[in-house]
């Protein structure tokens, strides 16, 4: 009976998960098309056969955009979260007179727009002579996302146990050793969440390599991919296969770290 | 545990020179908000508040209000039916058992795609003459509900809208679902055992147990809409005409295309006043709760 009258609403959950599956099938399908099959507008219907071609052709386009999108993302993420997490640490687990003030300090600077500094941020590498370089993008990335990932880290800090500090505190175990030889393995999971959301959020991205890059060489894969769109215009198979390859990274973390992408996208908000 | 000024460097300084550098920076935007400089190079030629009188009075007017009036439509059309739709979702999910963990992936996924790959998709989907949503109208036989999408100007920043309703809805719907998981059981066993309905104890239990939630969805949401930018450069580049420009994107095409610099550092500064008036109160707010 109370299986029964529930039906009403599975059915009004499937449907709607059905509408918010049809754009990524539209994707997906679409991206294997034939040029024929995308000139007769079926676009809803599967594909007939699989045309990798489409893949290679904007692999060629995204190549650069894609390698360089990794070389920014990977090592601004694992610096946003190592000094981040140093950070966390201190504000969540030291007794620090002014921990309240530093983490309201840092939490306006991590959600405040960040439109609002684009302009300086523009200058300052350009007199840094960072500007079109990965190295520019990477210290643009690390001032944007380290407040964030201290702010995170330190959510998760406070989850472990007070006793596990006590304890390595009698052992005469001093703030580094405790910091890197038993909190960060602790709480790998938390960091691991924190590293997903921050990676995420590099790799997806646009305003930024918008304003600081130009040409192809080091561009990031978004703008790319938003040229692409401009280029292969009514050539629906090949966006369609650029756009695939573009939300690979993200959807791959969503798909196979699932639990760890949602627990960070919670920390994120401070909630 | 005790620590020595040693440790507070190594640990804290990283956070605290970045922290400065950004507030640096803000600082640095006001300035120039308040100069007169055009082009490439710093033109350091102070003119008060001649910018905001061009942006708010002059010639600029009709282009910052088009750019206020879409950015009210985003805060209202964008934040309603996302929050709206997360709730239902997220109760919906409560309910249907083990099938949640089937579900909820589905309609979560589209945040984990950039802005980017969402608005080429979308931009496709609204495409007036071989877009997907006409087609599949079309091919239903419904032919005469096909529109011109994101080519009218009157139609064009909703259909906006709709991508990032789609790609945020997931959002709501988690923070919400946490938000009813964490409510003590025994609240639906009670209202079960009286006799109440599923939609008596969604109106009468979870809607007003998750004014938190609704306070952290809100407040986010509020901040996309403060700095929506990619979507609206990937799907009309502010067109048609400057039907769905935005404050974001007239402060970068002021900025970087125009180099009309201290006009888009105005601009930057509108975006800053209304920002703060969210993300102050949410700071504070979050910083209780760390000292809880």
């Amino acid at each position: 009976m109370k299986t029964a009258s529930r039906l009403p609403w599975r059915v009004c959950i499937a449907g709607l998960a059905l509408l918010w599956l049809l754009p990524l099938y539209v994707m997906l399908a679409n991206s294997l098309k034939t040029i024929r099959e995308i000139t007769q507008s079926q676009y809803v219907l599967p594909p007939g056969g699989f045309e990798v071609q489409n893949y290679a052709v904007a692999l060629g386009v995204l190549r650069h955009g894609l390698v360089n999108s990794t070389l920014v993302a990977l090592p601004a993420t694992a610096l946003a979260v190592l000094l981040g997490s140093g950070a966390g640490f201190f504000l969540a687990r030291l007794r620090f007179r002014h921990s309240q003030a530093v983490f309201f300090a840092a939490t306006i600077a991590t959600f405040l727009p960040y439109q609002i500094v684009l302009i300086p941020l523009t200058q300052l590498l350009a007199d840094l002579r960072l500007i079109n370089t990965r190295p520019g993008l990477i210290v643009a990335y690390l001032l944007l996302n380290t407040p964030m990932a201290a702010l995170i880290t330190a959510t998760f800090f406070q989850t472990v146990p007070a006793e596990m500090q006590e304890a390595a505190a009698l052992d005469g175990c001093g703030p580094v050793t405790f910091y890197w030889r038993i909190l960060l393995p602790v709480a790998q999971l938390g960091l691991l969440s924190t590293a997903i959301l921050i990676f995420t959020t590099i790799w997806n991205e646009f305003l930024i390599p918008t304003a600081m890059t130009q040409g192809t060489f080091n561009q990031l894969a978004t703008p790319v991919l938003a040229g692409l769109k401009g280029n292969y215009a009514q050539l629906w198979h090949i966006q369609m296969a650029g756009a695939t390859l573009t939300s690979l990274p993200p959807l791959a973390l969503f798909v196979f770290l699932g639990r760890y992408f949602v627990s960070g996208l919670m920390a994120g908000t401070l909630k | 545990m005790a620590y020595t000024r040693a440790h507070a460097l190594l640990f804290l300084a990283p956070l605290l020179l970045i922290v400065l550098v950004m507030y640096g920076m803000m600082a640095w935007t006001v300035a120039v908000s308040l100069d007169d400089w055009v082009g490439m190079a710093p033109v350091w030629k102070y003119h008060g508040l001649e910018n905001f009188r061009t942006l708010l009075g002059g010639a600029l007017r009709e282009r910052l209000f088009t750019s206020l009036r879409n950015n009210l439509i985003w805060l209202v059309v964008f934040i309603a039916p996302t929050t709206a739709l997360g709730l239902f979702l997220a109760y919906g999910l409560d309910l249907v058992g083990r099938a949640e963990r089937v579900l909820r992936p589905l309609f979560l996924y589209p945040i984990a795609l950039s802005f980017v790959v969402s608005g080429t998709l979308w931009a496709w989907m609204y495409d007036p003459d071989a877009g997907v949503i006409n087609n599949l109208f079309r091919m239903l036989g419904l032919g005469r509900w096909a529109q011109p999408w994101i080519a009218d100007p009157h139609l064009a920043t909703f259909c906006l809208v709709g991508a990032a309703v789609w790609q945020y809805t997931g959002f709501a719907m988690t923070l919400y679902l946490a938000a009813i998981r964490d409510m003590p059981r025994e609240i639906f066993e009670a209202a079960r055992v009286d006799g109440a309905t599923d939609v008596q104890t969604f109106r009468h239990v979870v809607i007003p147990n998750v004014g938190h939630a609704t306070m952290i969805v809100v407040a986010m949401l509020i901040l996309v809409t403060l700095k929506v930018f990619d979507l609206v450069w990937v799907m009309t580049f502010g067109g048609p005409g400057i039907s769905t420009e935005v404050l974001p994107f007239f402060m970068f095409v002021a900025t970087f295309r125009q180099q009309f610099v201290g006009i888009g550092a105005a601009v930057s500064v509108l975006i800053l006043i209304l920002a703060v008036a969210v993300v102050v109160p949410y700071a504070w707010w979050s910083m209780r709760r760390l000292a809880a």
